[in-house]
């Protein structure tokens, strides 16, 4: 709201620093957003907040100021001299959306002379308008004294050419759906049939309380004048002015519960100065239809919930004062009580706590202490938090960049990969950004595109990490948010394995993680081969796989790509956050190296089975070095692996005999488990 | 494999390395041939090693013990090698300098993402002060969302077009999706779950995404992150309020900051408080604060008469933005690594 220094002189002795009342204003609830000066005044640019439409005209304002500078505030008091018949008699106002429009009230003036309005007139409202609008001109005399009232009050008006209505009469109705109207602007806007129109015998004049039409505007040749001033639905102007993109400083008012009582000041108003300023003779009386749907209730305020909800004391007498000031009446009060009757002007006042607010903020926030003895208590930090913040170190230091990606993404992206659920994503009715509408199911085809822009910008190293979301449907009520975490690698499949391990030792899980064929679920985006499911124990912990050709060409990548997702929940739940000691062997470990020949089919996880098993409570560990193919030597089919077996006792050290003992039982059960031998043998 | 093949070949290997151990001029060019020939999984002898296995039976004792002989050999040059090595090893005398201002191998670290690295900050300014970190969906009800929030049915800030609502049944064919359902326009929701289940006093803060349909441009993305509190409890007046949130914004912007606190409006609390830092000339809304309304403490069961409490909540992207000199909200769901890598 832009309010003009001149302007808001005519009700209140500016006599204090501008700028210590712009900051007086900011610091009692009409926060100061700048000024500059227009001609030889100086627009202030308040914020209004949606609960306070009364300051949204200079009245508003200017008793904000006289009630922190304790100044009396002088208001107009508008009688306009009615010589004209009764305006009731050849003239009729009808609400046929009572809904849309709960009072319409009209006032003729007759024989206007339409020239320029006085020169005061125009620089207040260029103060006021041009510093948004750069184009902005005055219009003519009864044009400028609408917006001058709309200005002053907050109260939006509309001025009708009355020649140029049919019927004599206006009818306030629902539009018809598809009504084509051409407004002020001469855009021509298409209505709905829930948008409130004003209307003469035959023809839509304005679309009610945003703008008027070109066809019945005052202009040069206008000699009567028809006044409206009306209360038009705060939701159904909203929606109106949203569904067109029609926005005027009249639709921002009536967006808000304005004053039920300046219906009528303002229309009289407008009346005065048009007298004054233009001529013409106002017929007597007011044209009126419908009627105020608010009422004004007593609100007590208990004077011990101050200290209890402010923290601070604060006189009783000040507290009238200052309820008082507001345009408070005061109707009832006891001594620990004082119940009030809010102004018309703010029904925001409904509550204890609205007048708690009031005192609150003309005593001066300022003054609530902000040093006092909060007391201490005990915080906790969750499992998860605990766990998050090992991926994250972890990852990092395993060379992973963390991002952060949106929730919503291309329909296209879900129905790819699905590997979390088979049901059919949630939509959001509009698209967060651009064809993006499908809340993810995954987060690799969002990591996938992280990838595409930065191989887009040839950066060398593309490892990415997501700690985020997936939202699975459920079959009733709220969907699964699944926290899941997201990897995606340049490196080979055993590489990102690899630093899954990583992640699951730094977490303590000691549950041994294993892998099983991925489904069909993941055919298309990962490679037929490279790929499997995760498992710790028996529960899936998530997959890791290599993006297949058709996936790297689908996301535009030009390099192999590695991805993981891992359920985090599963970790926070097999996370050891509490690591426990455990006592460790005195003497040293001996290792032998084995290299066994094995048929092609058996698996790493089954030799180590074996291994473990033939080996008995002195192994240590069992570690992978390497597989290598020699058919020529071994026969087709079969592959060496070459491993290391370390053992250690607990107490005493272990023989270099002792060793090769089980070792011997480790390849008697590699034979016979598996048909392999060791090389060489 | 013949064995006088492999006889062969262990003589021209002891023959290889004892020149290549002979000629190496330092401890750089020693250790390469040591890989060479000695190396434990390359190395040239352990690859003839492995040739054995395709000797005849009859003829492995023979093989094993030449073996032996050709390690012995090559051992014995390379630890000849070596001593020469260190004792007339000296940088001075080197024939190649050592270059000490060669880049180090490279190692690779990540980057924790700036606004994670934000809420990190945050939540461990606010864990300081007493609160615990709660969690809650980002899918709400209306409910959760709005009306416990004294939200009402016509109040702008439950437009559709002010949010992401959940499209129903009837917008797709086939599953049923919930009806009324929305992303949560803010993280106030998760108060609202705490307090339905939880009885005061409570010092909670929650944070995470939230979303709203502004079109994305330097300073609005439709989807941002929240951080919010909540203190509840027989009697907490405005005056905690302003002193959690002044210790908050002294720990957070450094104990030189100067901060104010002034009236503002928000359905969820009355009287409602906007913070404001002053930086470079200006003041800077902090967050947004303010007393619990009464009709909130009613909605989760709570007395209104027997408790009070205030919540604050702040937008971590502005924070970040504004820490970091970042200028483009966008570039945080850009993820270039060039850009991760500055934080």
């Amino acid at each position: 709201m832009l309010v003009s220094w001149d302007w808001l002189k005519q009700y209140v002795a500016l006599d204090m620093d501008r700028e210590e009342l712009e900051n007086r204003l900011a610091m009692s609830g009409l926060n100061h957003e700048g000024s500059e000066p227009v001609g030889s005044d100086i627009a202030i640019d308040l914020e209004v907040t949606s609960n306070r439409p009364d300051c949204l005209g200079h009245i508003g304002v200017a008793r904000e100021i006289a009630v922190l500078y304790n100044q009396t505030l002088k208001l107009p008091n508008p009688q306009p001299a009615a010589s004209g018949p009764d305006v009731n008699t050849d003239f009729s106002v009808s609400i046929t959306a009572p809904e849309l429009c709960p009072r319409y009230t009209a006032r003729i003036i007759r024989g206007v002379t339409i020239k320029d309005s006085p020169t005061w007139i125009q620089d207040q409202l260029r103060t006021v308008f041009l510093p948004s609008n750069r184009d902005w001109k005055p219009i003519n005399n009864v044009a400028d004294i609408t917006n001058y009232v709309l200005m002053e009050a907050g109260q939006p008006l509309h001025a009708f050419d009355l020649g140029k209505l049919a019927g004599a009469q206006i009818i306030v109705r629902a539009a018809e759906q598809g009504e084509k109207f051409t407004a002020i602007d001469h855009r021509e806007y298409e209505l709905q049939s829930e948008m409130c129109v004003i209307a003469d015998g035959d023809k839509s004049l304005a679309i009610a309380g945003v703008m008027g039409g070109a066809e019945t505007e005052v202009g040069e040749q206008t000699v009567d004048v028809l006044i409206e001033s009306a209360d038009f639905t705060a939701l159904s102007i909203r929606a109106t002015s949203r569904a067109l993109n029609l926005h005027s400083p009249s639709s921002y008012r009536f967006e808000r519960a304005l004053d039920p009582a300046g219906v009528d000041w303002a229309s009289q108003r407008c009346c005065e100065l048009i007298l004054e300023h233009c001529g013409g003779t106002l017929d007597a009386g007011v044209i009126e239809a419908g009627k105020s749907t608010w009422h004004t209730e007593p609100v007590v305020l208990r004077l011990s919930q101050i200290e209890r909800i402010l923290g601070i004391k604060i006189d009783t007498a000040e507290i009238r004062a200052i309820l008082i000031a507001l345009g408070n009446s005061e109707s009832a009060s006891t001594a620990e009580s004082i119940t009030v009757i809010p102004p018309s002007w703010r029904r925001d006042l409904t509550r204890e706590c609205d007048l708690l607010e009031e005192i609150a903020r003309i005593h001066g926030y300022e003054r609530i202490p902000e040093d006092v003895g909060v007391p201490m208590a005990a915080s906790f930090r969750s499992d998860e938090d605990r766990v998050a913040e090992v991926i994250r170190t972890t990852l990092t230091a395993t060379g992973f960049d963390e991002s952060l990606t949106g929730s919503v993404v291309p329909l296209a992206w879900t129905n790819q990969f699905t590997p979390w659920a088979t049901t059919t994503p949630l939509r959001t009715i509009s698209p967060m950004l651009q064809g993006a509408d499908a809340l993810r199911t995954s987060l690799t085809p969002s990591l996938l595109e992280v990838r595409r822009i930065n191989q887009s910008l040839a950066n060398p190293a593309i490892e990415l990490f997501e700690t985020a979301k997936v939202y699975l449907p459920q079959a009733e009520g709220l969907p699964e948010e699944q926290k899941t975490v997201g990897l995606t690698s340049s490196g080979d499949f055993y590489h990102l394995k690899g630093v899954i391990e990583a992640l699951l030792a730094k977490l303590k899980i000691t549950t041994p993680l294993s892998v099983a064929d991925a489904g069909e679920q993941f055919d298309g985006l990962l490679d037929n081969q490279q790929r499997c499911t995760l498992l710790l124990g028996d529960k899936p912990l998530g997959f890791l796989g290599q993006i297949s050709k058709p996936g790297l060409k689908a996301f535009s990548l030009k390099t192999a790509a590695m991805v993981a997702e891992l359920k985090m929940d599963l970790l926070v739940d097999l996370a050891a956050l509490i690591p426990q000691h455990e006592d460790l062997s005195a003497f040293p470990a001996i290792s032998r190296d084995l290299n066994v020949v094995l048929p092609e089919s058996i698996r790493w996880d089954q030799l180590q089975a074996t291994v473990k098993q033939a080996a008995g409570e002195a192994l240590e560990v069992v570690g992978y070095q390497e597989t290598y193919r020699a058919p020529d030597q071994d026969g087709a089919n079969t592959k060496r692996v070459l491993f290391n077996i370390k053992f250690r006792r607990a107490d005493a050290t272990m023989t270099g005999e002792e060793a090769d003992a089980i070792r011997d039982t480790i390849v008697q059960a590699i034979a016979a488990n598996h048909n392999g031998k060791l090389l060489g043998v | 494999m013949a064995l006088q093949d492999f006889l062969d070949q262990l003589d021209e290997l002891g023959t290889a390395a004892e020149t290549a151990f002979g000629d190496a001029a330092d401890t750089v060019a020693l250790e390469a041939a040591r890989v060479t020939f000695l190396g434990a999984k390359k190395g040239q002898l352990k690859s003839i090693q492995q040739q054995m296995g395709s000797i005849e039976r009859a003829d492995k004792p023979t093989a094993g013990k030449a073996f032996n002989a050709t390690k012995g050999r090559i051992e014995t040059a390379f630890e000849a090698a070596q001593q020469r090595s260190n004792n007339t090893d000296s940088d001075s005398t080197a024939s190649i300098q050592f270059d000490a201002s060669l880049p180090g191998t490279t190692f690779r670290c990540g980057n924790v993402h700036p606004i994670t690295q934000t809420i990190e900050e945050l939540k461990d300014i606010m864990g300081r002060l007493g609160f615990s970190i709660v969690d809650g969906p980002e899918i709400e009800d209306d409910w959760h969302n709005f009306v416990a929030l004294n939200i009402p049915d016509d109040h702008p800030a439950r437009d559709p077009l002010e949010n992401f609502y959940l499209a129903t049944a009837d917008a797709i064919s086939g599953d049923k999706n919930p009806v009324g359902l929305l992303l949560r326009s803010q993280t106030s929701t998760v108060q609202i779950r705490v307090m339905e289940k939880t009885a005061p006093p409570i010092r909670i803060i929650s944070l995470g995404r939230v979303y709203r349909p502004d079109t994305a441009d330097a300073t609005h993305y439709p989807m941002f992150h929240q951080i919010e509190g909540l203190m509840i409890d027989t009697d907490v007046s405005m005056a905690d309020l302003k002193s959690v949130l002044r210790l908050f914004a002294t720990s957070y912007l450094g104990d030189d900051v100067t901060i104010r606190f002034r009236p503002s409006f928000f359905p969820f609390t009355e009287p409602s408080v906007e913070a404001d830092y002053y930086w470079n000339g200006q003041w800077v809304e902090f967050g947004g604060a303010g007393m619990v309304d009464p009709n909130v403490l009613k909605a989760v069961g709570y007395d209104p008469e027997e408790v009070t409490g205030f919540a604050f909540g702040l937008g971590v992207e502005r924070l970040c933005m504004r820490r970091h000199g970042v200028t483009d909200i966008r570039e945080f769901y850009k993820n270039d690594v060039r850009f991760l890598a500055q934080f």
